[in-house]
């Protein structure tokens, strides 16, 4: 096995207490932006990423990875003991764990949580391990053609697989693109779409983007919301994690469907919150009592948690081996890649396999300590949230001024992030969906080159996109995910969709009790 | 307006107006660096030009369908509650923009920390205060000194000599 020996060399490279060191700390404020809410992993990477500049890539992604694993749980954390989702792939999660917990059982619904959610991860990342290779081997044949094929696929796979409105995906997604072009134009090194702003020169980072649509954004919604915290009163005792543990092998098979579901979304761009939301209303419809779910229903639990954290994984298979990322966060590290002077992509595989295996093994190690971290500081950072909303919403606003003026040392980002507040408010309030606009901007530059380049080899002729199997496939299933909402129209699967899409709450707002299915 | 707030149905018209408006600036931009074929390939703006395209396109399915298929008539978006905790979220934050152009990020932050506790949470004075200068130090400590990045300084941090 020659993707073992490598994985071996990746432990080799992450095992020491520097990195041990960072990985802790990734983790514990990754729980810390999971549990505050308008802070989720997209944002809290942003925040750290001007942090990394200098730091060595191996460290760097391990403190941004494990800050995503950190994130993932402390978002689960505040569903089951407030209700309140910290990231909207936890909406699912308050389904069933809130209830439960509400029942008397926090410990328990913890603990179902956070172990499926850490065998989903660890079930992603074997995947990563088996497959990273291969993938990265058959990314090799890809030339510029082949590359704006899979763009143009991850494209239309989120315009088909959306829960939005297609044309407000298309309208979300093409602006990404459209900002991703503002600036020097890297091919000619030309000015365009400055509009004589000389701050527009440098272009709009997709941090700032990140910061207002999730960010500010996100906030706006939940202070208009009106929070308030109804929190439970945990006590964890260490009995009852054990007696909760040797209870898990009972829900096997949907941890297994789950995590099944969670490695094929994560894969594809469908992301970790649609995920979490098909793995909960496959649980039930499975269900031999489809009736308790919804009032504390373990496996209720065990389904979107398990596929929430398998599909976070797995996000960063594609990201790694095809340099086309899954999910929001895996886009704001692929952009984090970049800005250290690494290029995604099968060829990183060559150049630097200590960074790619060591991130690898990272994540095993990042979500066993993850876990722990997660069981032992629950009452800590269950603490947090009740600190009123009047102290802790403006602090959150401060720190994020303070990262966008770190991402270029600029004013004018100031008003860029206003701008991306008020799009991201309108966005959230009004459907659209705002993940594509954040992948389309990291991929922008990429998806414009492959183009250019491509044009440049067919002397301006779009048939160079049918012009051998590899790229006529990969053009053609990303034409069947673009009229796929066409389809399932047809067949009468849209049903469910739209079902899933009325029991799913606003990202940030506190669910009611007759908002849950 | 609607008497018990902004509906949705505006809401819908206002923002595929937005998008639209963003597009056409976008069309109008890439034509103007040229959106035809050159010497080494497609010119610089012959992409954002089709982008441009395609997000006015979108917008005007979504303006159509709002409009043609009623949608979201009796929805509101906004009434009047929210939109005045809305405004005191909001407010601040424009002001904690200006004023950090001007005085830097730190007293700024003190500032925005200060009124924006006191708008939304109704605290003292003294609370307000003592919270906005506390972070303000905690930033220092956190992004001067561990981390060696330097924050925005305005002309106080200048006149007490913090670079």
């Amino acid at each position: 096995m020659n993707n073992l020996s490598l994985l071996m060399d990746g432990f080799a490279t992450i095992l020491t207490w520097n990195h041990l060191l960072i990985m802790v700390i990734g983790v514990m404020l990754g729980m810390l932006v999971g549990v505050l809410p308008g802070l989720g992993a997209p944002n809290g990477v942003s925040l750290l990423l001007p942090l990394t500049f200098t730091m060595d890539p191996v460290s760097a992604i391990i403190l941004l990875s494990c800050m995503y694993w950190g994130a993932l749980f402390g978002g689960s954390t505040t569903s089951i003991l407030f209700n309140i989702p910290g990231e909207p792939s936890s909406v699912a999660t308050t389904f069933d764990g809130y209830p439960m917990a509400r029942n008397g059982e926090a410990t328990r619904a913890l603990t179902l949580a956070f172990m499926s959610a850490g065998l989903g991860a660890l079930a992603g990342v074997v995947m990563i391990t088996l497959l990273a290779s291969s993938v990265a081997q058959f990314g090799l044949k890809f030339s510029s053609p082949e590359y704006f094929a899979v763009y143009f696929l991850a494209f239309c796979s989120f315009i088909g697989m959306s829960s939005s409105a297609p044309s407000k995906t298309l309208v979300s997604m093409m602006l990404g693109l459209a900002f991703a072009t503002v600036g020097m134009d890297s091919v000619s090194g030309g000015l365009r779409l400055t509009f004589g702003i000389p701050d527009l020169v440098k272009g709009i980072s997709f941090l700032v983007a990140v910061m207002g649509l999730f960010g500010i954004a996100e906030l706006m919604v939940t202070t208009e919301e009106g929070l308030s915290f109804n929190g439970i009163k945990s006590r964890i005792r260490v009995r009852d994690i054990l007696r909760t543990m040797a209870e898990l092998p009972r829900y096997w098979a949907s941890l297994v469907r789950s995590i099944l579901i969670g490695i094929w979304m994560g894969i594809t761009p469908a992301g970790p919150t649609a995920a979490s939301f098909m793995s909960h209303g496959i649980a039930k419809r499975f269900s031999r009592h489809p009736e308790r779910f919804g009032k504390g229903e373990p496996n209720g639990i065990v389904s979107p948690e398990a596929a929430d954290h398998s599909a976070g994984t797995s996000a960063l298979l594609p990201m790694l081996a095809l340099g086309v990322p899954g999910s929001a966060t895996a886009a704001v590290m692929m952009g984090g890649l970049m800005i250290w002077g690494l290029t995604p992509g099968p060829m990183l595989f060559i150049t630097r396999p200590d960074f790619v295996w060591g991130l690898i093994a990272s994540m095993y190690l990042g979500n066993v300590v993850a876990v722990i971290l997660v069981l032992a500081t629950v009452p800590l950072y269950a603490s947090i949230l009740r600190v009123p909303f009047a102290i802790i919403g403006p602090v959150i606003v401060a720190v994020i001024f303070t990262g966008v003026y770190q991402v270029a040392n600029s004013t004018f980002d100031f008003w860029l992030l206003l701008f991306f507040a008020l799009l991201g408010y309108l966005f959230k309030k009004l459907d659209y969906p705002v993940a594509p606009l954040v992948l389309a901007m990291v991929l922008g530059h990429r998806a414009e080159e492959a183009f250019r380049q491509s044009m440049v080899m067919s002397d301006g002729s779009l048939t160079i996109f049918w012009s051998n199997s590899l790229v006529s496939t990969i053009m053609g299933l990303g034409v069947l995910m673009l009229v796929w909402p066409l389809f399932s129209r047809m067949l009468g699967l849209r049903g469910w969709r739209r079902r899933l899409q009325r029991q799913k709450p606003q990202a940030s707002k506190p669910a009611t009790p007759d908002s849950r299915p | 307006m609607t008497h018990n707030g902004i509906s949705r149905y505006s809401m819908e018209i206002a923002t595929a107006l937005l998008t639209g408006g963003i597009g056409l600036a976008i069309c109008y931009g890439a034509w103007q660096v040229g959106t035809g074929w050159t010497p080494s390939g497609p010119d610089s703006g012959y992409f954002p030009f089709w982008i441009g395209v395609l997000v006015v396109a979108g917008s005007v399915v979504n303006l159509l369908r709002t409009i043609v298929g009623h949608r979201h008539k009796d929805e509101i978006f906004l009434d009047a509650a929210r939109l005045k905790s809305l405004a005191r979220f909001v407010l601040p934050i424009l002001g904690f923009a200006v004023i950090s152009l001007l005085l830097g990020l730190y007293v700024g932050t003190t500032l925005y920390v200060l009124f924006a506790m006191r708008l939304q949470g109704h605290y003292a004075w003294w609370k307000s205060l003592v919270s906005g200068v506390a972070i303000s130090v905690c930033f220092y400590l956190l992004f001067e000194l561990v981390f060696q990045v330097p924050l925005l300084k305005g002309p106080l941090e200048h006149a007490f000599g913090i670079y």
